[in-house]
């Protein structure tokens, strides 16, 4: 009896120990993995961010928007962002395929995944979210401290815009492109960006990020501000839309700017962006 | 008769053998070439993982459209009919689109080949309901029935993707445009088996046709009853566009030209026909697609538009050549 009993703890033991080895080896294995050298970004926003972090030098395929910095437009292309091609990525052997889930294709992560290729998939969507998006892909690509950085700088600069002022900056809209008329919704660094600056965006509570707007409503809506994104021809079409819009007060007061493309993706060029529409919304003042 | 008989065999073989070119072209050139004598361990990788499965998709989807293309220009004895004109292809992209958008992967991979498949089938079954009258298939009421069918399907595809500013619909527009870049291996024994039946079913109906395309009467009094074989023929056109949409979306021009192709280049003998409509649909979708991904590269144009790019022309140029246009 006693010593059937033994056996059993002997054997529970040994088990046990068995257990503690392979999880410290799985432990040990992972921590002295080397971190990634051939990392592909599927989307223009990672790319920044792993250019900012300063991982430029591991940074083996880009897609083919991906345009900043400039040094981004000489990595080698794999496709676009709804359609990367699979063969451009597998034939530069990465690592680690960094990629999003609102662009790239679901089904591209599953390819890769059969493949045996690493992805790591970026979620953050809002400005907030933003330090620890990054902090995420540092841990992911193992690289955590130049994340770290990157993520506190970031930090640290929305710190100053936390403090200003709420609801005093009025209504504002910011229009991607005039025709269609595409605005930036909720859930936007756009939008995140509007009220950090202590405004409110009248698109907040359209359907979907970037909705198509009716040029009514926002003549009912009576913008205070209005924000247009730089872009070939912009000038002359938003005239056009700025003609039918003349009664709302943004318009009649001039507080009408155009702006870069900072915002348009959700990396460390958000708050160059904020600072742009801060200096903007101070101007008028 | 014998030269005749000769000439023919030449043609087929000619074709057989253009066939083999083309997809070992597609397989190895490429947006860049890989030798096939000399493969390292990544091109290996993308030769069996990436380039074979996509050439077989783009194949069968091709071999389907073309042979049911001309088993549906037969049964409807119209030369304007196309697998498509069934709004089969309009309930699969429906029900497709609606997946990509929503985001639904409850499957997997297979996921939005499946919800395709699905909403083709349910199409065709409702359909050939609305053709069915008085024990058989009515031509015209059939393609009443799917045209009227398929602006209903289109319209409400364009009321999904007009309110959803998602990026969910830069997936879908590839989507419909007929897009090859994710085929892979999971998706292909479903499609095989499903065009394999399909074509089958239209190979040994093939005599049939031939009777079917002479008229009613006259079929009648060859031994074939007009309506079993509408039927069975329907069904086999049904099963091979549902798969062939299933694995990569919409591609146009194919099933509706090929078959005059065809009928050009050695008439409009059913039985030559099919299999002759087949191969030229899968090779012409496979050297579209070949050209798709390469001239642009890494850039990844859809299929379905570089097929009617350089298939119409050649079309064009048979029509001015030629003088016979029949079914």
């Amino acid at each position: 009896m006693r010593k059937s009993k033994d056996r059993r703890l002997k054997t529970r033991i040994i088990f046990f120990v068995l257990l503690l080895f392979t999880i410290h080896c799985s432990l040990f294995t992972a921590s002295n993995a080397e971190s990634p050298k051939r990392i592909i970004s599927l989307a223009p926003s990672i790319t920044e961010i792993l250019f900012a972090a300063g991982l430029e030098d591991r940074i083996v395929g880009v897609t083919n928007f991906c345009d900043y910095p400039e040094q981004a437009k000489e990595k080698p292309k794999i496709g676009g962002i709804a359609n990367p091609s699979l063969e451009a990525v597998v034939s530069l052997k990465p690592d680690i395929v960094v990629m999003t889930m609102d662009g790239n294709p679901r089904e591209f992560q599953q390819r890769l995944d059969a493949m045996g290729i690493k992805t790591y998939v970026f979620r953050s969507h809002r400005i907030s979210e933003l330090p620890d998006g990054i902090r995420k892909i540092g841990i992911a690509l193992d690289e955590k401290k130049m994340f770290e950085d990157l993520a506190l700088r970031i930090e640290q600069s929305l710190d100053g815009f936390n403090t200003a002022k709420a609801n005093t900056s009025g209504k504002m809209l910011f229009v991607i492109w005039p025709e269609p008329l595409i605005v930036a919704g909720p859930g936007t660094a756009i939008n995140d960006a509007i009220n950090l600056l202590g405004g409110i965006n009248i698109a907040e509570d359209a359907k979907g990020r970037y909705p198509k707007y009716s040029i009514e409503e926002i003549i009912r809506r009576s913008p205070d501000v209005i924000f247009f994104g730089r872009g070939k021809g912009m000038d002359r079409i938003s005239r056009k839309l700025l003609k039918r819009l003349s009664s709302v007060p943004a318009v009649k007061n001039k507080k009408v700017f155009y702006v870069s493309d900072s915002l348009y993706r959700l990396g460390p060029r958000v708050i160059s962006g904020l600072k742009e529409l801060e200096e903007h919304l101070s101007k008028k003042k | 008769m014998g030269q005749v008989e000769r000439n023919m065999k030449l043609k087929l073989f000619t074709i057989i053998l253009a066939a083999m070119v083309i997809f070992a072209a597609a397989l190895f050139i490429g947006p860049k070439f890989i030798n096939p004598f000399n493969v390292n361990g990544i091109e290996k990788e993308i030769l069996i993982s990436i380039r074979l499965p996509r050439v077989i998709v783009s194949v069968l989807m091709g071999m389907a459209l073309g042979a049911s293309g001309a088993v549906l220009q037969g049964i409807l004895r119209n030369p304007l009919a196309d697998p498509y004109i069934l709004g089969i292809s309009s309930g699969a992209a429906l029900t497709a689109v609606v997946g990509i958008i929503g985001g639904s992967a409850f499957l997997g991979i297979v996921t939005i080949p499946l919800l395709a498949f699905i909403g083709a089938l349910i199409t065709g079954i409702f359909v050939g309901a609305m053709g069915w009258k008085k024990g058989g298939f009515w031509p015209e009421r059939l393609l009443l029935a799917g045209v009227g069918l398929g602006f209903l399907f289109s319209a409400m595809l364009m009321l999904i993707m007009s309110i959803s500013s998602d990026e969910g619909l830069r997936r879908a527009t590839l989507w419909i445009f007929g897009d090859l870049s994710i085929a892979d291996w999971s998706v292909i024994p479903y499609g095989l088996v499903f065009i394999a039946v399909g074509f089958i079913i239209s190979i040994s109906r093939a005599k049939a046709l031939n009777a079917l395309i002479l008229g009613d009467e006259l079929s009648h009094s060859l031994g074939f009853s007009p309506r079993r074989e509408r039927f069975i023929l329907f069904i086999s056109v049904g099963l091979m566009t549902a798969a062939s949409v299933a694995l990569g979306g919409m591609i146009g021009f194919i099933g509706l030209l090929i078959p005059h192709v065809g009928r050009f280049l050695i008439g409009s003998d059913s039985r030559v026909l099919i299999p002759v409509s087949a191969l030229g649909g899968g090779m012409l979708l496979c050297i579209a697609d070949l050209i798709g991904k390469s001239v642009l590269s890494p850039m990844e144009l859809p299929a379905g538009i570089v097929t009617a790019i350089i298939g119409a022309p050649y079309f064009l140029y048979l029509l001015r050549r030629k003088d016979v246009l029949s079914i």
